[in-house]
């Protein structure tokens, strides 16, 4: 008898021990209502035009950020490291810098190396149209150009949540093409 | 909890010195009566690992916050003091910042060396403010900064908000750019969190450096109002209280 309630005790803490961990895997929290993203139209630290709504039928990651917010920093690495795995699966990365240079980006990209687009919001103006309260904030926008998925504060990017979160809504469209 | 198998304790009935003479009917007699304790042995052994496994459980949920915790320490690297408080889904950690350092920054990004003492002088902590809860709970946590209370022993202030702070400079005095770095380094003064999300930036406590004060921190959960105290916060001191 007591060895049945051990045994039933043990299967319920593996059950809860299984829970909780999969709680604490990173996430970002969907947005209901199909908002839709607003246009924008910034230049790259290469002097390339990035439209936003050019983009469309693809799975934007957009991220606001700047070089001196500690855990914009910080996820730079791991949105390197996603970005790598998704940009031929039809994943497009965008960082918006928050009014710094581009010979300030430079100096910081020594440090930490981006390949995807960082594009320049000297004046804050694009930052401005969109609903971020503090930086890092980052918008998923899906092919349709709605936002699908809003994290506010830093991600590990190439979490294996995330990234299935990332590819489900490009497969989405594929499928629906 | 210390657990006396019946195989310890078989040894004790054998004769000691000045027991007398040994008995080996009486002796087999007490073997038996030792031996049937056994099966209440492991039941004792059972309960022990249950209450381990209790144990065990408890440890695991003491990862969910559910009552007021609140850590007082110091950077490893810098020595700078920190206070780090969990109550219920709300996060919150204040981190010192030296005046010199937030000179520092604000003289970098533009700020004339008197706007940039101002507000290094105005007891900067370094801010995070998390939503620990979990995706499907779905429970938003919300602050308000003005609701925020600085209690000092001669009276209470609010925090130093930005919006009229940025007001407050005349127009030519502050470049466009410099006013979004300000803008964006200092605390939101209303944001919601939801499971996961976090933000950091500075708060202005407004006080002068090194002066202690208690924090009443209020903030929004599930649609209902909760408020907390975190004791004696430290103001970091300025760079000659240092020398």
């Amino acid at each position: 008898m007591t060895a049945i309630c051990i045994r039933r005790l043990l299967c319920g803490l593996l059950l809860f021990v299984a829970g909780y961990s999969a709680q604490a895997g990173e996430s970002l929290t969907p947005l209901p209502g199909a908002v839709p993203a607003p246009d924008f139209e910034l230049m790259d630290t290469d002097g390339k035009l990035h439209r936003l709504s050019d983009y469309r039928g693809k799975t934007v990651i957009l991220n606001f950020w700047t070089t001196w917010c500690p855990p914009c920093r910080e996820e730079i690495p791991s949105m390197n490291r996603a970005w790598q795995q998704l940009r031929d699966e039809g994943v497009v990365m965008l960082a918006v810098n928050m009014g710094e240079d581009a010979d300030t980006i430079f100096i910081f990209t020594a440090d930490y190396p981006a390949e995807f687009p960082l594009l320049l919001d000297r004046d804050g103006a694009v930052i401005a149209q969109w609903p971020v309260k503090g930086l890092p904030t980052t918008y998923i926008i899906a092919p349709d150009g709605s936002i699908a998925y809003r994290a506010i504060g830093g991600r590990n990017w190439d979490d294996s949540d995330i990234m299935g979160t990332l590819r489900a809504l490009q497969k989405q469209r594929e499928g629906a093409g | 909890m210390q657990i006396h198998r019946p195989v310890a304790i078989l040894s004790s009935p054998r004769p000691q010195p000045g027991m007398g003479r040994f008995h080996p009917q009486r002796a087999a007699g007490r073997l038996g009566a030792w031996l049937q304790l056994i099966p209440v042995a492991q039941v004792l052994v059972n309960l022990v690992t249950i209450r381990s496994l209790c144990l065990l459980l408890l440890l695991s949920v003491a990862g969910t916050p559910l009552a007021a915790e609140i850590i007082r320490g110091a950077d490893a690297e810098t020595g700078l003091r920190k206070w780090h408080l969990v109550e219920s889904r709300l996060e919150v950690e204040l981190v010192q910042r030296l005046p010199d350092q937030t000179r520092g920054f604000f003289m970098a990004r533009g700020f004339s060396p008197a706007i940039a003492d101002e507000i290094a002088v105005s007891c900067i902590f370094q801010t995070i403010v998390r939503n620990t809860g979990n995706q499907a709970d779905a429970v938003a946590v919300s602050i308000d900064l003005a609701q925020w209370r600085v209690i000092r022993a001669d009276g209470e202030q609010g925090i130093r908000l930005k919006e009229p702070w940025i007001a407050s400079w005349p127009e030519n005095a502050v470049s466009e750019a410099s006013r979004l770095a300000f803008q964006w380094a200092l605390f939101p003064t209303r944001q919601e969190f939801l499971a996961d999300d976090y933000n950091w930036g500075m708060t202005a406590f407004g006080l002068p450096p090194g002066t202690v004060f208690d924090l009443d921190l209020v903030w929004q959960e599930d649609g209902k109002v909760r408020s907390t105290r975190i004791a004696a916060i430290e103001c970091a001191p300025d760079v000659e209280r240092l020398q």
